[in-house]
């Protein structure tokens, strides 16, 4: 069932996604009526790209490590604004294959999250050709769901 | 048995049809820049007989050596081979205005040599472990030329290109197409979609496709450069070359007026892909294939399926040739 008050934040290392986060403490500051989900998705390290097994290792770590960091500011922002820590809850899952888009997505239907808050890099035309925008994936695949896009 | 040196000399010799100064028999191929012309390849009881090395085929940098990758003849049949050994690398690869991270990736070719055998849409071969555990693969040369130079050498204008040979040439691509959707299936990608990546064999004239060991980290849009080389590929062979701006203003200035930036490609913005500007008697179903690579397209192709799906009926659409045979 999809609970229009559950909330799932997606995070990742930059900039914009802070900027998601930092429009829902300004709207959510204070109140106790909404449960939120901030969500890191982890893509490991591609061993055809880093054949060295140790090396490949020390970049995973590197990675979690820095999704860890930004769920724990995250976190620490919402307490900041008055949320209860209840309320609160962070969880880093990794993509096992699919694209960051896909599993927030799958994440939001599994989870019933009514809303979907993402971050919204400001890719360019070619960079949007090429590698593709976790929001637009987001908008172009939410169904039963309302999802807001913070530029 | 072992043959003896004078033995493999000799051998060796015979195969080529040629004399040799030296022949050396070697197993270990990590030092690849050592191996040359006459050096015997003895992998998994099989040999083969290095006579050269490769060259950039890359339009501007013909010269350049690719000492990683050596001509060969198999020592069991004679045959023409391309041997391919482990070179890593990592580098910003340059496409239009914007840098991607690109690995050189032994393991992903040899995965994806066993995923398209038998297929006749790609080049095929085989993977040799050495003692140093390197992936050494063993490919079968396509004989014919890759597309680019077979194209380049037509002497036609547009129009009698169109009437007389993109029916075909595009039913062509088609089937490179589906190679290439079978291997997105299998949650692979070909990394670097060129028009010199495809080869045209010289005895049915199918398009194969060479050269799969580029990977690289992928964002949210899985296929994303694999559809951008396809888009190039296609305007290519649509156009006959992808026209420039700048060859527009040599060319034929009157149309330049026609033409505003969403009418090219967004990734390099100097390529028109609005052909149908350029060449009226296109078929708007064409055209319209070739505008979802064009910085103007609302979307874009996620997924190859989607572009046969589309160009399909536009070649449907196209004059049949006269003539039937095609280069
Ligand atoms: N199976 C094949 N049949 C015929 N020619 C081939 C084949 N494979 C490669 N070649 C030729 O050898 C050249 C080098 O091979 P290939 O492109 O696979 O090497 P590479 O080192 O991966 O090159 P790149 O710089 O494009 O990554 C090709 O451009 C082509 O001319
Ligand atoms: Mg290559």
């Amino acid at each position: 069932m999809i609970l229009w008050n559950r909330i799932l934040v997606g995070l990742d290392e930059s900039e914009p996604s802070l900027n998601a986060l930092r429009y829902l403490a300004g709207v959510l500051g204070g109140s106790n009526t909404s449960k939120v989900r901030l969500l890191a998705v982890y893509l490991p390290p591609d061993p055809d790209s880093h054949p060295d097994p140790g090396q490949r290792a020390d970049l995973a770590a590197e990675r979690r490590l820095a999704l860890e960091a930004r769920l724990a500011q995250a976190y620490h922002m919402l307490v900041e604004a008055r949320l209860a820590r209840e309320n609160l809850s962070t969880d880093l899952v990794e993509a096992g294959g699919r694209t960051v888009g896909q599993v927030i997505m799958d994440y939001q239907a599994e989870g019933g999250y009514g809303t979907v808050v993402v971050g919204r890099r400001r890719l360019s035309k070619a960079e949007e050709f090429l590698f593709g925008s976790v929001s637009s994936t987001v908008v172009h695949t939410a169904t039963d769901c309302c999802v807001w896009v913070v530029a | 048995m072992p043959s003896s040196g004078m033995d493999l000399k000799r051998q060796a010799e015979e195969l080529l049809g040629n004399k040799l100064d030296r022949v050396r028999l070697v197993h270990d191929t990590t030092q690849f820049m050592e191996l040359e012309r006459g050096d015997v390849l003895g992998l998994d009881g099989r040999r083969y007989l290095i006579t050269g090395v490769a060259y950039e085929g890359r339009f501007g940098l013909d010269e350049e050596p690719k000492h990683w990758v050596k001509r060969a003849l198999d020592f069991s049949d004679g045959s023409q081979k391309l041997i391919k050994l482990v070179f890593f690398e990592e580098f910003d690869l340059p496409i239009g205005l914007l840098k991607v991270r690109c690995y050189r990736s032994p393991a992903k070719e040899s995965r994806i040599l066993e995923l398209v055998r038998g297929r006749p849409q790609f080049m095929q071969g085989i993977t040799h472990l050495d003692p140093s555990g390197n992936q050494v693969r063993v490919l079968d040369r396509v004989p014919g030329q890759s597309l680019d130079k077979r194209l380049d050498a037509l002497r036609l204008d547009h129009r009698a290109w169109f009437d007389g040979l993109l029916r075909p040439m595009l039913e062509r691509f088609l089937g490179s197409l589906e190679a290439i959707a079978f291997l997105h299936g299998q949650g692979e990608r070909h990394g670097d979609i060129r028009r010199d990546h495809i080869f045209v064999h010289n005895e049915d004239q199918r398009w194969v496709w060479i050269d799969f060991d580029y990977n690289f980290d992928f964002k949210q849009s899985p296929f994303g450069l694999d559809l951008f080389g396809l888009g190039n590929v296609l305007c290519y062979v649509v156009g006959r070359g992808i026209p420039t701006l700048r060859q527009i203003k040599q060319e034929r200035p009157q149309t330049l007026d026609l033409l505003d930036t969403g009418d090219l490609s967004p990734v390099i913005p100097n390529r028109v892909f609005n052909l149908k500007k350029l060449y009226p008697y296109l078929p708007e179903e064409l055209n319209r294939v070739l505008m979802h690579f064009a910085a103007s397209a609302p979307i874009y192709y996620e997924r190859v399926e989607e572009m046969i799906e589309d160009l399909r009926p536009a070649i449907a659409k196209l004059p049949q040739p006269v003539r039937e045979e095609a280069p």
